[in-house]
């Protein structure tokens, strides 16, 4: 999770670095613990430290990380002569190492040789038949070259034996949600609500796959998660305030018919519709009236 | 820093000061066989000046205090990390190359 200070000094370094003003390690290795995909910027500065050999002799042992880290920058920029001479480096240095031979087989699949990669990917898991890496590898595999439902395949016989990754639960919801099988996307989502309960984005994700799938049920649940998402944000998050809008007014229709109870659904739309008020006039005070008609007619129609 | 930890530690002293004093005065009325009803007032006021500067210490050596709610502005979630395990290669940018002279020079 990037937090707001933990973006803004990667901003700051960033632009330290640009013009010239040293920190680059420091910068390099904010990137690798945020996990952030920077690699034009990782590709010149860490080939500007690794080229000179008195800033790489300095690193000491973190150089053999710094090499991994322009290598896969360097397959994500396609300047794959470059992540080919990382890679010798790294493998005249731990000669029998799988994280090197994982690192090789990225590079096949980076050039596109995925017969070559497969085979290599499956070789290495004959050694380490439970290496996660290889298995997610397997995964981007199938999806890079267009196969969905084979990486769909790979992911759910992954997810089977490990059932408390996160990350791929989130691929999965993402994949699904791609393909417009929302049903299966909302139970991805909720096993990763399960297991981060307090990142709102992933609320606010259920809540718009839920209020996608329609019917009187999932609205309303998805009514409850925007709130949950208002809660953990602080009223700051616009799309679950008009979530919640949208999400009343389309219960209201839903049970048109039927017996009339506005208890506190209407008052929960009334209290959202006026923090969007006041959140447009501070913020962009020229698109307020088109904002008073649109939740004018969503009022009006429920 | 080094300010907090000299005016935290004269009030440690002057605490125990007091709690001397106070022990003194103790002896003193076993002495002459009064009871003890509590400290005289200079040995409450030194008390108070003591637990003023040790507060005063306790809140300034550790530095600055972070905020602890998830929705502050310096908490906030800005963006999730990007699932770099699953990360592929052959996206769009293919079509546009980093300008990358440099190659792995040694």
């Amino acid at each position: 999770m990037v937090t707001k200070t933990e973006e803004s000094e990667l901003k700051n370094l960033e632009i330290q670095v640009d013009n010239g003003g040293g920190g680059a390690w420091e910068y390099l290795s904010l990137v690798r613990k945020l996990k952030v995909r920077r690699s034009d910027k990782v590709l010149k500065h860490g080939l500007s430290i690794l080229n000179d050999s008195k800033l790489r002799s300095k690193l000491g042992a973190d150089e053999w990380t710094l090499y991994e880290q322009v290598a896969v920058a360097a397959m994500d920029c396609q300047c794959l002569d470059v992540a080919q001479d990382c890679t010798k480096a790294l493998r005249k240095r731990f000669s029998e190492s799988k994280r090197v031979g994982r690192l090789e087989a990225m590079l096949l699949e980076a050039k596109g040789s995925w017969e070559k990669a497969e085979k290599a990917y499956s070789s290495l898991l004959e050694d380490n038949p439970l290496d996660q890496i290889i298995h997610k590898r397997r995964v981007a595999m199938a999806k890079a070259q267009g196969n969905i439902s084979g990486a769909i395949e790979w992911l759910n016989k992954y997810l089977e034996i490990f059932m408390a990754d996160h990350d791929a639960w989130r691929e999965l919801a993402e994949i699904y949600s791609s393909l417009q099988m929302y049903k299966q996307a909302a139970f991805c989502y909720e096993e990763v609500i399960l297991a981060q309960p307090t990142v709102p984005l992933y609320h606010l994700a259920y809540a718009d796959v839920l209020y996608t799938l329609g019917g009187l049920e999932n609205v309303q649940t998805a009514k409850k998660y925007y709130a949950s998402t208002i809660d953990l944000t602080g009223g700051k998050n616009t799309r679950a305030l008009f979530g919640i809008c949208l999400c009343t007014s389309a219960i209201a229709q839903l049970t048109k018919g039927k017996n009339k109870e506005d208890k506190e659904g209407s008052q929960l739309q009334s209290l959202a519709a006026k923090a969007l008020e006041r959140d447009y006039k501070q913020r962009a005070p020229d698109k307020l009236p088109q904002l008073t008609t649109a939740l004018k007619s969503l009022t009006l129609s429920s | 820093m080094g300010l907090g930890f000299t005016i935290g530690f004269i009030g440690v002293l002057i605490l125990f000061h007091a709690a001397y004093s106070t022990i003194q005065y103790r002896t003193l009325l076993k002495i002459t066989e009064e009871e003890f009803s509590g400290s005289p007032l200079i040995v409450v006021i030194e008390l108070t000046l003591g637990l003023l500067l040790c507060t005063w210490a306790a809140l300034n050596v550790p530095g600055k205090f972070l905020c602890i709610l998830p929705d502050s502005d310096e908490n906030r979630i800005v963006s999730l990390p990007g699932n770099l395990d699953f990360m592929i290669f052959n996206h769009r940018g293919k079509i546009f190359p980093v300008e990358m002279n440099e190659r792995l020079r040694h």
